[in-house]
């Protein structure tokens, strides 16, 4: 359409503005998808790292007072989850809530009885010690410097402790502190003493009582991977014994779960308004161009071009200018996040990082764009540009050819 | 008789209401135009040629009476359909600002043949011939505001009559050209009434211009006073 891109070089001025009301919208849009793909990971990964996996498994039963019921691992279970390769990795976890105890002193605690070998992985506790060692095995404990403090407690002490699960009564065990580790908040290392599974299970006096089953699923990396984890939660579901359920990280951490559900509605709602101030500025300029031409306009209509040509030709105009503008942008975002990503990821700003990388996560936010959402980005850019042209080419086309030629601007 | 006439115009009467105003343009005009005629249609500022002009073309539709183009009443046309019988049968040229100032002059000639559809190399032909026939060829690759006044007239009378209509239909075309370049346009306007036989019609108000037509019609106070037909 020659007359459109005539147009185009016509008005520079205009033409860049056009563009530029295209070109940033996507490319803030396209950047935010960016921040937001990378704040999900991170949030993601402290929520499924800080021992809450992806899924659990736990009794169906609820407990007033926020104590996580107590199951016998049914015999089997445990072959059959080693069999099924829906799950990457598990463990075993038997929390109960508990009094330390030495000498006169005693502070409220939640002994956390986990499978040595296994929990390294996944929790960062192991990697806090900053004295004696991590737990081995049976009547071992580690605690937090806080708890330590607290309790006057050194490496080698005897720790006594109280267990009080609503549905297990009191128990009581003498474990030995081999190992003091720095939590990343007080509050964690204050309350969390951390044994050996068998222990925590002689404390309640049940062989086989757990807990939870905390999973990972196979091929899960990232919150885009939350189908999978709903698909295998629904696979568990099938195999497990009644009075057991499937408990997804959504669930277990579900101020997470809500932030990645208002993330994207909220992002776009915010970059609404950029997409409506660049529709604003497009309809503003072809609104201008029209009044402009008016006379040329009425001669073209006069002359027997059509409202569709004369629509067509509007449409050229803007589909150009809000293409090579939104789609620019598009690709600049792209880059940009390419390129930040290829540099290492955004270092998160101090405090936070050290608290992330405490709990074993990553601190370093990592941007990432789907095809689907850098296509969305300048599509949706295109759509609104041509949405607000579409007022000012049907005014244009609707021009009487006699009153537009009379028009002097 | 009837076979020739290109347009006929019965009891045309248009009424322009603005506000609390009426302006009565028109006051019921009779006319045909065969084909071959050079006519000019003249009389003073605001005896209404231009609404003549674009009755009989078209744009604008009469308060009464009817316009036959090629024998089909354009009062039952739709818009859309009366833009077509434009650009297929009529040729327009205005008083100024004719041409479309993006597009050079061989575009400018060529817009309507594509709007047509005509295949490019056929329209650039047909062009280039007409621009020839004018002596403006030379400015084909140019932009209109290069062109003096009556360059672009002419360029404006080549994209009239490049697409062989009708009926060109020319409103003050030399309203703003000096009298040399008038006279000169109205020369050109004629040899090609000659050579390519197309039909004129052209409202003017300057009676210098008026020894070179074949018909002449006055118009006054939105009548036609008198009609001389002469060699
Ligand atoms: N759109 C219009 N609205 C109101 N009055 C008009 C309009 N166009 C023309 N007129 C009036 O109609 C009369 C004829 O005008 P016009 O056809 O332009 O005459 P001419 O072309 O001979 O100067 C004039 O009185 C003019 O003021
Ligand atoms: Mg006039």
């Amino acid at each position: 359409m020659r007359y459109a891109l005539r147009n185009i070089k016509r008005a520079k001025r205009r033409a860049v503005y056009t563009f530029l009301a295209t070109f940033y919208p996507a490319l803030i849009l396209v950047i935010m998808f960016g921040f937001a793909a990378g704040e999900m990971q991170s949030l993601f990964d402290s929520a499924t790292k800080l021992e809450t996996g992806h899924l659990q498994i736990r009794s169906a039963k609820e407990l007033s007072g926020g104590s996580i019921p107590i199951f016998a691992l049914p015999e089997g279970l445990v072959d059959e989850l080693a069999h099924s390769d829906l799950l990457e990795f598990w463990t075993l976890r038997l929390d109960l809530p508990a009094l330390a105890a030495i000498g006169s002193r005693s502070y409220g605690v939640v002994v956390q009885g986990v499978e040595p070998e296994k929990i390294r992985r996944i929790s960062p506790v192991p990697g806090l010690v900053v004295q004696g060692r991590y737990i081995g095995g049976s009547g071992e404990a580690v605690v937090g410097e806080e708890l330590a403090r607290l309790l006057n407690l050194a490496v080698g002490d005897a720790l006594v402790l109280l267990s009080a699960h609503p549905e297990a009564g009191m128990g009581a065990g003498v474990v030995m502190v081999v190992g003091i580790f720095r939590a990343p908040q007080a509050e964690m290392g204050r309350t969390i003493v951390q044994v050996s599974l068998d222990t925590a299970q002689d404390l309640v006096r049940r062989e086989n009582a757990v807990t939870s089953v905390v999973a990972y699923v196979a091929g899960v990396t990232g919150p885009w991977h939350a189908s999978r984890i709903e698909k295998a939660a629904a696979e568990l579901e099938k195999i497990l014994p009644p009075g057991l359920a499937v408990k997804k990280f959504a669930e277990l951490a579900p101020e997470v779960a809500v932030f990645m559900q208002i993330a994207r509605p909220v992002l776009t709602a915010f970059s609404a308004i950029f997409f409506i101030l660049g529709g604003l500025v497009v309809l503003n300029s072809f609104y201008l161009a029209v009044l402009e031409r008016t006379r040329e306009l009425g001669v073209i209509r006069a002359l027997g071009a059509s409202r569709k040509w004369i629509m067509a030709a509007l449409f050229w105009e803007v589909l150009v200018l809000s293409g090579s503008g939104a789609v620019l942008g598009a690709l600049l975002g792209t880059g940009l996040i390419a390129l930040v990503e290829k540099l290492g990821g955004l270092r998160l700003p101090g405090a936070y990082s050290e608290y992330l990388r405490a709990f074993g996560v990553d601190p370093i936010l990592h941007l990432r764009v789907s095809p689907g959402e850098v296509a969305g980005a300048a599509l949706a850019m295109i759509g609104v540009a041509v949405l607000s042209a579409w007022y000012p080419a049907r005014r244009a086309a609707r021009l009487d050819p006699v009153e537009a030629m009379r028009y002097v601007l | 008789m009837s076979s020739d006439v290109v347009i006929r115009a019965e009891g045309l009467v248009k009424i322009y209401r603005t506000d609390a105003v009426e302006t009565l343009a028109l006051r019921g005009v009779d006319l045909s135009i065969h084909k071959g005629e050079f006519t000019a249609v003249a009389g003073p500022s605001g005896s209404g040629k231009s609404t003549l002009l674009h009755l009989l073309g078209g744009l604008d539709r009469p308060t009464s009476g009817e316009v036959f183009l090629e024998g089909k009443a354009l009062s039952k046309l739709h818009p859309e359909e009366l833009a077509r019988l434009r650009l297929e049968r009529i040729g327009f040229v205005f008083q100024a600002h004719n041409l479309i100032p993006v597009l050079t002059v061989l575009e400018n000639v060529t817009f309507a043949l594509e709007l047509r559809g005509v295949p490019a190399r056929e329209r650039e032909r047909r062009a280039r011939e007409v621009l020839a026939e004018l002596g403006i060829e030379k400015y084909a690759q140019q932009f209109p505001h290069r062109l003096s006044g009556g360059e672009q007239q002419r360029v404006a009378v080549a994209r009239a009559v490049v697409g062989d209509p009708a009926v060109v239909l020319a409103d003050e075309p030399t309203a703003s050209l000096d009298g040399e370049n008038s006279r000169a346009l109205i020369d050109l306007m004629r040899r090609l009434n000659e050579t390519r036989g197309t039909t004129f019609f052209f409202a003017t108000h300057d009676a210098r211009l008026l020894d070179r037509v074949k018909r002449l019609l006055i118009l006054e106070d939105g009548r036609i006073v008198s009609e001389r037909v002469q060699a």
